[in-house]
């Protein structure tokens, strides 16, 4: 059972704003890394969508994402 | 998606789509159009320029352009004026544009000396360059790049290849060779060369380089009430609106947003691919060579640069057209727009009188936004079923020539080639009578549409959930 969580917003604005590209990291996550993590996807998280795309790893919301980011914010924070 | 990133320059124009759409919403697109750079733009948000005074002449520029106004032609006018003239008569405008005031003018892109230069006696660097930019310094050629106008005379005559061409992201980006620079060394689009394929659009890391669109129109058109709107969905439609968001979703969404019809254009294909290949059959007969008119990008730039297999294109209506010209003859009273993910498809609907408007995928989707449609949260779903896998599969490079094989049993050769530098390249052999097949298969970009400039998704995905949804039906 994976011990982290990480949940991608698929709505419309953070699909706008390039929710894809994030599924798409997840996919391309080196095999070590992506064992560990369980992905779910979300209409809406917290109703931040004008700081499209949002995701929350692990109970944190973060705002503004993008392929980068979310990669540093997977591996400072995965358990 | 070419592999690029949402860039911050994507994002910002996405979002200045969403605040315009409010407007037009709320009906203060003309009260409220001025304070918009100033609203978006403030002194803490991100500055790329000097200060945030030119970000917002850039902004302002960029407005006219969404509104599908040429920036160049309405420089003197104010975004409140031409606000209040939408919505605009007349089709006739530039579909691609330089942002003057956000084109950087490149430094990088000039001509460099590198050390490999030996101070040679020839000097043919100084002799040939037109406005004397180059002097000798320090047993070294220099380049005054204030005088340089960038015509590559230099690298070309150095006998030790000394001086290196560091080449624009636009021009480099561009395959036709459609963009030069003026005498500000900003960016210039050559009107005959370009095919509107959006490359360059795609390539400058400025976000100098913009498209002008029918976006506010057809808002005004769906607000308004007054008109009935038909939407055109492109084959490459499938799974660019969002992760899991089915086909019969979108048609829903379409609905809900206040189109009163929702058409595949893969219906249109079909039409096409039939007329194509009692087309090619003739030409088999005749031992000649067709060329496929589906991609307005390819078949503008045959006509712009190949003038001699003009006659090879294809007559045959692209599907948009067939699609627009289907539901006109069934409803004089309903206005078309095409949805996909291509620039050159404005072109093209200029100049068709049954197209009324193009909008492409991100512009959809910023109209779901702004109308707070999120597809993700809908359960509702109206099934889509309008074409078969001969039609739907002309979203991918090979399609097409795939459904002719279909439809044409005779045995001939064919080709399919992706990307207009290639393109190019592949006509020259038919032009010189190279070539050893009967069809021509050509997509501007790679991967054919679904690797267009507007798609969402990855063209690795995209081709798979077209297939899918090809062999649905």
């Amino acid at each position: 059972m994976p011990k982290n969580t990480l949940k991608i917003c698929i709505g419309t604005p953070c699909h706008l704003m390039g929710a894809s590209e994030l599924l798409e990291l997840i996919n391309e996550l080196d095999q070590n890394l992506r064992d560990k993590i369980e992905l779910k996807t979300s209409h809406c998280i917290d109703d931040c969508c004008e700081q499209a795309p949002v995701a929350e790893f692990n109970g944190r919301i973060y705002q503004d994402l993008n392929p980068e980011k979310l990669y540093k914010i997977i591996r400072d924070n995965i358990r | 998606m070419n592999g690029k990133n949402i860039s911050e320059v994507i994002k910002l124009k996405r979002r200045l789509y969403i605040e315009l759409l409010r407007l037009v919403k709320t009906g203060k697109l003309a009260e409220e159009i001025s304070n918009l750079s100033q609203k978006m733009i403030t002194k803490d948000s991100p500055r790329y320029r000097c200060c945030e005074f030119k970000e917002r002449a850039i902004f302002d520029q960029r407005i006219k352009a969404v509104m599908g106004f040429n920036i160049a032609s309405n420089k003197d006018k104010s975004l409140k004026e031409l606000a209040k003239s939408l919505p605009r008569q007349g089709k006739k405008r530039n579909i691609v544009e330089v942002i003057d005031t956000a084109c950087d003018s490149c430094p990088i892109d000039k001509y460099l000396v590198t050390d490999a230069c030996r101070n040679c006696v020839a000097h043919k660097c100084v002799n040939v360059c037109p406005v004397n930019a180059i002097v000798i310094i320090q047993n070294k050629a220099y380049i005054d790049q204030d005088k340089c106008v960038e015509c590559g005379k230099c690298a070309g005559a150095c006998s030790y290849n000394a001086i290196l061409e560091n080449q624009r992201p636009c021009s480099r980006a561009c395959e036709l060779d459609a963009i030069s620079s003026d005498s500000n060394r900003q960016a210039k689009i050559d009107r005959e060369k370009c095919v509107s394929c959006g490359s360059c659009i795609t390539a400058c890391p400025f976000g100098a380089i913009t498209e002008t669109g029918d976006l506010i129109q057809v808002a005004l058109e769906l607000f308004s009430e007054k008109n009935s709107l038909a939407a055109m969905l492109a084959p490459s439609f499938v799974g660019q609106f969002g992760y899991q968001q089915s086909p019969a979703k979108i048609k829903y969404g379409l609905k809900k947003l206040g189109f009163e019809e929702v058409k595949e254009v893969a219906a249109g294909a079909e039409i096409t691919a039939a007329a194509e290949s009692k087309e090619l059959k003739e030409k088999i007969m005749e031992e000649e060579t067709l060329l496929s008119s589906c991609c307005p990008a390819f078949k503008r730039m045959v006509l712009n640069e190949f003038e001699s297999l003009s006659r090879l294109i294809s007559n045959t209506d692209s599907p948009m057209a067939v699609t627009a010209q289907k539901i006109k003859n069934e409803n004089n009273k309903l206005k078309t727009i095409f949805i996909g993910p291509c620039t050159a498809k404005k072109e093209e609907a200029l100049q068709n009188e049954n197209v009324d408007y193009v909008l492409t995928f991100e512009e959809l989707l910023a109209l779901f936004t702004a109308h707070n449609i999120n597809l993700a949260e809908i359960e509702e779903a109206e099934k889509l079923e309008d074409a078969g896998v001969l039609g739907r599969q002309f979203a991918y490079a090979g399609g097409l020539q795939k459904s002719l094989r279909e439809l044409v049993k005779v045995d001939y050769k064919s080709k399919q080639i992706d990307g207009l530098g290639r393109l190019k390249k592949e006509l020259y052999l038919i032009k010189a009578k190279k070539n050893n097949y009967n069809f021509l298969e050509g997509m501007a970009c790679t991967g054919g549409c679904i690797g267009g400039p507007s798609a969402m998704i990855s063209k690795g995905a995209a081709k798979k959930l077209v297939q899918n949804f090809a062999e649905s039906n």
